[in-house]
């Protein structure tokens, strides 16, 4: 192409897809979140075998594969094992609404809980720097619950506690 | 686990389009044309020649659904066989597979791949938080973002160590995306540089910083592999596929990787699992060459460890000693890597490829000094799911 025309235009089709969706929980999932919802306790299920917990529940233990079919109140207080300081803005795909920054999110060690289950919410904190593993947490519920992981509105540091080692 | 092929499988020709944050002079079937004309130009054969056509991509990016009806007037898949595969960030090195297994259990001699992704034609963080589990994981989770890796190598060596252990590995990568010329980020940085970049470069996630984390780009890449029949028929430089392994968890264990360190990782049950079945008892000695998929270089820096069945602090003194560049005792990701470049689905696939050019010696400009031999390539994607290649240039037994 000569450098006196005219270059072509590349037209970029901008489009935006907005899709409403209604998930089946089924009964094992649907149970945890029926009791996260109606009594606002968090219930992990345990593998007849091995006696590890899983929560949120799934519907065979992932190391015995035997249904967990056995129920046990776990929490609401727990110890952070692992957290993450999140300071990129991405979009929350339930509402395409971007998160606020920072925002915190933890794997916890529900009290009750045996094996490897680490329960995965937001940790409200307004100094990041407090963070670290080993800290005792407790869920805070919503009023108003739904049946979904926000019935959780987030864990909490439990102040006062002694400066808690790991564990 | 045996897994016996029926024949013997290489790879005789590969192409890549440029690798870069905008592709917007071109459409998605114009984009792959690209990759399929080079490869199909390094193997010396036309479109006549491929039997079947294995497409694939993470269609959560783009939003589009079987891309691969759109994009036959890109591919040359019109009328041939075919198939369709994503799997996440691995799905360039599931196809791989795909093709490695149609080839050698007889059903095509020639088979051609094609990965490829226009990750600015959607959102990527967006996509890949998609893919958790929408019951509970897709309210929490941050794409592919998490700082827990940074986390736990610092606690285990010290954060001064560790930060600079993994900007020291993100320099070497971008020395080697600077030989790379389809490479996306090409920086210019140096070694003086690691201090300042591990305190001052934006944070994503805890300890996880911009300059850590891979891009997101545009790009395709197609290979074309051969059954050994044809192979000596039509290529007189081929790099053998010796054998691959897939190795996936998802969310049995742990939402993504908090309970990672309590278990071991699907990155070295698969190195093990390989590594057995191929006389593999000294990896560092017997491979010559490693491009691992590297979303970040803390993951890059701990998942070394890993896929090279490492104790202690191996991982981090191979990086320390510059063992891992380019003319180091063991090169890793002469390409640059996915810290360099990364379209995802194309990701895994340009790892296996630039693993082949390695071995068929027609990398360039990054071209490993020392002979190789014995090419190892990784994929990884969704919540642990690893496919590890080998490769090699003589006939596998």
């Amino acid at each position: 192409m000569a450098e006196d025309e005219v270059k072509q235009e590349l037209i970029v089709s901008k489009q935006v897809i907005s899709v409403p969706q209604r998930f089946a929980t089924g009964p094992v999932m649907g149970y945890f979140l029926q009791e996260l919802r109606d009594n606002a306790r968090i219930m992990a299920n345990r593998c007849p075998e091995c006696g590890r917990h899983q929560v949120p529940p799934r519907e065979v233990c992932a190391v015995c594969r035997l249904e967990a079919d056995q129920w046990d109140e776990v929490g609401p207080e727990g110890v952070i094992r692992h957290y993450d300081i999140v300071y990129y803005a991405s979009p929350d795909p339930l509402t395409g609404e971007t998160r606020e920054v920072p925002y915190v999110l933890a794997w916890i060690k529900l009290d009750g809980t045996s094996g490897d289950a680490y329960f995965w919410h937001m940790l409200k904190e307004n100094d990041p720097s407090k963070i670290r593993k080993g800290l005792r947490v407790r869920a805070v519920f919503n009023e108003n619950r739904v049946g979904a992981p926000s019935d959780i509105r987030h864990f909490e540091i439990i102040e006062a506690q002694e400066s808690g080692g790991e564990q | 686990m045996n897994k016996k092929k029926n024949r013997n499988v290489a790879i005789i020709g590969s192409g890549q389009t440029k690798l870069s944050s905008h592709r917007e002079d071109v459409n998605q079937p114009e984009m792959i044309h690209e990759a399929v004309a080079e490869a199909l130009e390094d193997a010396g054969m036309t479109i006549d020649d491929i039997d079947c056509v294995v497409h694939g991509n993470m269609e959560l990016f783009e939003m589009v659904h079987q891309p691969d009806m759109w994009h036959v007037i890109g591919d040359g898949a019109y009328g041939k066989a075919g198939l369709r595969l994503t799997t996440g960030g691995t799905t360039g090195a599931t196809l791989v597979c795909a093709a490695d297994n149609l080839v050698a259990s007889g059903l095509h001699d020639v088979v051609m791949a094609v990965g490829f992704e226009k990750l600015q034609e959607g959102h990527t963080t967006g996509g890949i938080t998609n893919m958790a589990d929408p019951l509970w994981g897709r309210s929490l989770q941050t794409g592919a973002l998490t700082g827990t890796t940074a986390y736990d190598v610092m606690e285990e060596f010290g954060a001064q160590r560790a930060k600079r252990a993994s900007m020291k590995y993100r320099v070497i990568m971008d020395k080697h995306a600077m030989l790379n010329h389809k490479a996306h980020r090409r920086f210019g940085l140096s070694d003086d540089q690691i201090d300042a970049m591990a305190e001052n470069s934006p944070p994503l996630v805890g300890e996880l910083r911009m300059i850590h984390m891979c891009s997101q780009s545009d790009g395709a890449c197609a290979m074309i592999f051969a059954s050994e029949d044809k192979v000596e028929e039509l290529s007189a430089n081929p790099a053998w596929v010796v054998d691959h392994e897939t190795v996936h968890r998802e969310e049995t264990l742990a939402f993504f990787e908090g309970a990672y360190r309590g278990t071991k990782s699907t990155h070295r049950v698969a190195a093990e699992r390989l590594f057995a079945r191929n006389g593999i008892t000294d990896p560092r000695n017997q491979i010559d060459v490693f491009e691992m998929y590297d979303p970040s270089s803390w993951w890059g820096l701990d998942w070394m460890r890993e896929f090279l069945l490492l104790e202690g602090d191996e991982h981090l003194k191979m990086v320390e000693n510059d063992d891992i560049a380019i003319d180091g005792a063991f090169p890793i990701n002469p390409s640059g890597g996915v810290i360099a470049s990364n379209p995802i689905g194309a990701t895994a696939m340009i790892r296996v490829a630039e693993a082949a050019m390695q071995v068929r010696g027609t990398a360039g400009a990054h071209q490993v000094k020392k002979d190789v031999n014995l090419a190892l390539a990784s994929g990884f994607g969704g919540t642990f799911w690893t496919v590890l290649i080998l490769l090699s240039k003589e006939l596998p037994q």
